[in-house]
């Protein structure tokens, strides 16, 4: 009689999700420090998880801004190689980013650069998603059928 | 007429009785019309139909009643819910001006407490209201408290320090207080020039020295009186 070993390390946790709808300025004030408190828990380091608050920030602010609407979707998977991550999900409904490279680039939009008179009439640097490219560890774009969706990923 | 089939007779003034009661009825005056049909106390046919419409005409009172108490119950919750709505909305607002709460501390003296999470589009709405202030309200010195923030972007750092050389070319002083270990290296980092940029350790030192120079400016000003 054969007897299967077990190893009870291999039994996988399912990752935690949590979704926010995000359709105003406002919603980034209040998702972005539930971020910051989930990152802490989830054992990354205070700077860190400082540094997600801003990533959450900016593409919360993004949706409002650009997306019409959409939500933010954290998942904190303990399981994933190597060590666990943190997943910051962007989806939204609006228009899919024209350039990516341009829109990326610091004091650009995806239509190009921004004239710096301007950046007080239209409420932005322009370096938001340089800022998420920054400091996170993966950067992902993907058009979906209706609107996009962007992802950060952050390595625990 | 044979036995099968008898007859009831009515004397038209309890017929038109009736007709009164039906007509309060039908204008939902359900009290008068009971009054009106209780009357009659006599024991034939009529009297049975009489009874029936009593009963017919108790319900329907009993369910306008209960229209009416639930109509108004559900325009309670309306109002609830509506001063509800109006509640967050003063939430969100007062969150808007939270984002970016400036205070004249002294006379010409604006201090900006910069809390929370930093993102591009805070500071440039702080930049944009701060500058304004500083023009509406004459301001000669203000202060940027940062001592709430412990990670910034590096173009988020790089803005603030723009934000204090514009705060100059306005005819003001800009003090940033608070610069956390962490800030301070991302700002040597990132290679912004930080001339003209006067840092203080915390707010308090930030106000004494716009009281000194205050002081200094007031001596000068006497001493060339006499």
């Amino acid at each position: 009689m054969t007897f299967e070993r077990r190893d009870p390390s291999i039994i996988r946790v399912p990752p935690r999700v949590r979704t926010y709808a995000v359709t105003k300025r406002e919603d980034a004030v209040v998702i972005a420090p539930q971020a910051r408190r989930f990152a802490v828990q989830f054992g990354l380091g205070a700077k860190r998880s400082a540094e997600i608050a801003i990533v959450v920030s900016e593409l919360a602010t993004n949706i409002a801004k650009h997306g019409i609407r959409g939500e933010i979707t954290l998942i904190l998977d303990d399981d994933a190689p190597p060590r666990g991550e943190l997943t910051v999900i962007a989806k939204d409904v609006g228009p899919p980013i024209r350039d990516l490279a341009m829109a990326t680039t610091d004091h650009y939009d995806d239509r190009g650069p921004i004239d710096p008179s301007l950046i007080l009439h239209r409420g932005g640097l322009g370096t938001g998603l340089g800022a998420v490219l920054r400091l996170s560890d993966r950067f992902e774009y993907k058009e979906l059928e209706e609107g996009k969706e962007i992802r950060a990923r952050f390595f625990r | 007429m044979s036995e099968d089939n008898p007859q009831v007779t009515v004397t038209s003034e309890r017929l038109q009785k009736v007709i009164q009661a039906l007509s309060f009825a039908s204008v939902d005056e359900f009290e008068q019309c009971l009054t009106l049909l209780q009357e009659s106390d006599a024991q034939d046919e009529f009297r049975e139909l009489e009874t029936a419409f009593t009963i017919f005409v108790q319900e329907l009172a009993e369910a306008k009643r209960q229209r009416e108490r639930a109509l108004s119950r559900a325009e309670a919750a309306n109002r609830e819910l509506e001063a509800k709505l109006e509640t967050i909305e003063m939430q969100q607002a007062a969150i808007r001006e939270l984002s970016t709460p400036i205070i004249e501390v002294w006379t010409g003296v604006l201090c900006l407490p910069v809390v929370g999470v930093v993102d591009s589009q805070r500071s440039a709405e702080m930049t944009e209201t701060l500058l304004e202030m500083i023009v509406s309200k004459q301001a000669r010195t203000a202060i940027v408290d940062i001592t709430g923030i412990d990670v910034m972007d590096t173009k988020t750092a790089d803005h603030f320090i723009k934000m204090a050389r514009a705060v100059r070319l306005l005819g003001a002083e800009c003090v940033i207080s608070g610069i956390n270990p962490g800030i301070a290296q991302t700002l040597t980092h990132i290679g912004v020039d930080l001339a003209g940029v006067r840092t203080m350790r915390n707010l308090r030192d930030a106000l004494q020295f716009h009281l000194r120079e205050t002081e200094q400016l007031a001596a000068h000003v006497k001493k060339d009186h006499f």
